[in-house]
């Protein structure tokens, strides 16, 4: 290879890294340009909710209050006064539980059940779609609320978007949406970081060996651009017999 | 067709190229730096994983703290800070901690947010300053409202960053975070919020980017000949032609022994014979003309009625890297080819 003088070994180059991380560098290229395009706000699903930010009731002195939960919960490390569909309840977290109770009669209504979880998803809906499906998931989650607690309250909505929204059962909150610009988006996540797995990790070998060889593949190929554009203005002919 | 996908492939380059090759440098840099030094986990004592209970204190009910603290709460959790029983109150502008005894206002002073970062804190070094910031700046740029900085002394410059109203931990930053964060930025190509990359700019060379990659993709498919897979053949199946050089300038003529069917361009300066060119045998420049002898002279090429002259392609010139060695031949070099070599 000594003996071959540079755009001969940029060229070859060029040429063997295209094959080999061609088709990745146009998977980055492609993956990257459709999450430039699309607004990452819709992607996060914020155009399709509502009622998100709705103010807690304090409630009054002659409700059971935190003395009498703390009577009934001696293992509670943490309890919250939440807005579920506009209403306050008490949130009460102990050790290994997790309960909703309503603050005016003491009532737990934890877990919801499936038409309360219609409900609130309904409720926090921007859209005019009707709700397609329910589904408790409690095992095996898709990868999709992979790192949520479980379980959860799936609710389908018959849009354009397949838009999907997770109903926590023991606290009533959006614990978060999904919809089909979502899923595309991860996906194309995980081909841009080549970790196909997780989806999450791009301090990967993989990816990391196919960057050292598309950023030589990307130098060989600016490498390449100057002989092409320096050898324009000479017009010299080889002497030739 | 290729000719235009290669010229479309040159200008694009050309155009965003730069880019391009930062794109791929600030993604290897972001992938090669360790996630856990560059979110600070790696100088961080593990979290307290022991419940705290409220114990027997009798403490205020919401509805007894001061009405200023809980209007327009969006969400009140009684909980365990620091030891201490506390409401903590989160509203549009961001949080508030009320003591859950007293109802007062916690507020986190200079020795408090010290406090908390030097039990966050489990790095090799010591704490140099202690400063507050009003507004959040670049490395608090995700949080609101006022914060303590506390920078260590350690070699990663960790700088814990710790809310004055709540003393919740709202960043650990080192050098580690603020050199992925400048790779970032050029990757995201936002290179004021470092954090927006939905812009014009980027969807525009994006766009313009993808066809550097789709015709690039396409040229692949030109660039390559069967032969150049000539190793997954089966060993000792050898079929080789002999070459012969001869350079006017030199009176013995030279031979090379090379794989049938290999690009004379190519395997010449493999072995030494460095015909003219600028472009390395891409078929641009047009320089690599050598004559072939008019018995074995192969059929033009779309390049050589390209860039060879017809006077001269009518004497057996064409370019050397548009042809490859089918046979045994004689070729003659330009003048001097040879002359060079010993």
């Amino acid at each position: 290879m000594l003996a071959l003088k540079s755009p001969v070994i940029a060229r070859s180059l060029h040429k063997w890294l295209g094959l080999f991380v061609g088709l990745q560098v146009l998977i980055w290229l492609g993956t990257g340009l459709y999450m430039v395009l699309v607004d990452i706000d819709f992607i996060h699903g914020d155009p399709l909710v509502r009622n998100m930010q709705k103010t807690v009731l304090v409630p009054d002195l002659s409700m059971p209050g935190i003395a009498s939960l703390r009577e009934q919960y001696q293992d509670a490390t943490k309890i919250s006064l939440r807005p579920v569909m506009g209403k306050t309840f008490y949130g009460v977290t102990t050790v290994d539980h997790r309960y909703l109770v309503d603050p005016e009669t003491g009532e737990v209504k934890s877990p919801l059940d499936e038409k309360t979880a219609r409900e609130i998803a309904k409720y926090h809906y921007a859209g005019e779609a009707q709700v397609s499906n329910a589904s408790l998931i409690s095992s095996n989650p898709p990868s999709e609320i992979q790192t949520r607690r479980l379980p959860l309250w799936r609710i389908d909505f018959n849009d354009r978007f397949a838009s999907s929204f997770y109903i926590d059962p023991y606290n009533g909150s959006l614990a978060t949406r999904r919809h089909q610009y979502w899923r595309i988006f991860d996906f194309l996540w995980a081909l841009h970081i080549m970790d196909y797995q997780d989806r999450s990790d791009a301090h990967n070998r993989l990816l990391i060996a196919a960057q050292i060889a598309g950023l030589t593949f990307g130098i060989t190929g600016l490498w390449l651009l100057l002989y092409s554009f320096s050898g324009r203005r000479r017009k010299k002919e080889a002497p030739i017999r | 067709m290729m000719q235009l996908l290669k010229k479309l492939h040159k200008w694009v380059g050309l155009l965003i190229g730069i880019q391009v090759l930062l794109w791929l440098l600030s993604g290897l840099v972001i992938s090669l730096i360790d996630p856990v030094k560059v979110s600070g986990r790696q100088w961080a004592s593990p979290a307290v994983a022991e419940p705290q209970f409220f114990g027997p204190t009798t403490l205020l009910e919401p509805a007894e703290l001061p009405a200023e603290h809980v209007k327009d709460a969006l969400g009140i959790d009684l909980t365990i800070r620091h030891g201490k029983p506390v409401y903590l109150i989160r509203r549009t502008g961001g949080e508030t901690l009320v003591n859950g005894v007293d109802g007062s206002l916690v507020t986190i002073g200079k020795s408090d947010a010290e406090q908390l970062a030097l039990q966050d804190f489990n790095g090799d070094g010591e704490v140099i300053s202690v400063e507050q910031g009003m507004a959040p700046d670049m490395e608090t740029r995700d949080h609101s409202g006022a914060y303590w900085r506390i920078d260590f002394s350690d070699w990663a410059n960790t700088a814990i960053y710790i809310a004055a109203s709540t003393g919740k931990i709202l960043e650990r930053r080192n050098s580690y975070w603020r050199v992925r964060d400048f790779f970032w930025m050029l990757h995201i190509m936002d290179y004021s919020g470092r954090e927006n990359f939905n812009h014009p700019l980027i969807i525009t060379v994006a766009l313009v980017a993808i066809w550097l990659g789709i015709s690039g993709f396409l040229l692949l498919f030109g660039s390559f000949s069967r032969n150049d897979f000539f190793f997954l053949r089966f060993p000792g199946k050898r079929d080789d032609v002999v070459i012969t050089l001869i350079d006017p300038m030199t009176a013995d003529p030279r031979q090379v022994v090379i794989r049938r069917g290999s690009n004379l361009f190519l395997s010449l300066a493999t072995h030494g014979v460095s015909l003219p060119s600028l472009c390395g045998g891409g078929g641009e420049c047009g320089k690599c003309r050598v004559r072939f002898e008019i018995a074995g002279l192969p059929e033009t090429k779309d390049l050589d009625l390209r860039l060879v002259p017809k006077r001269l392609r009518e004497k057996g010139y064409r370019l050397a890297c548009q042809h490859i060695a089918d046979n045994n031949m004689t070729l003659y070099l330009p003048e001097g080819t040879l002359a060079l070599l010993k």
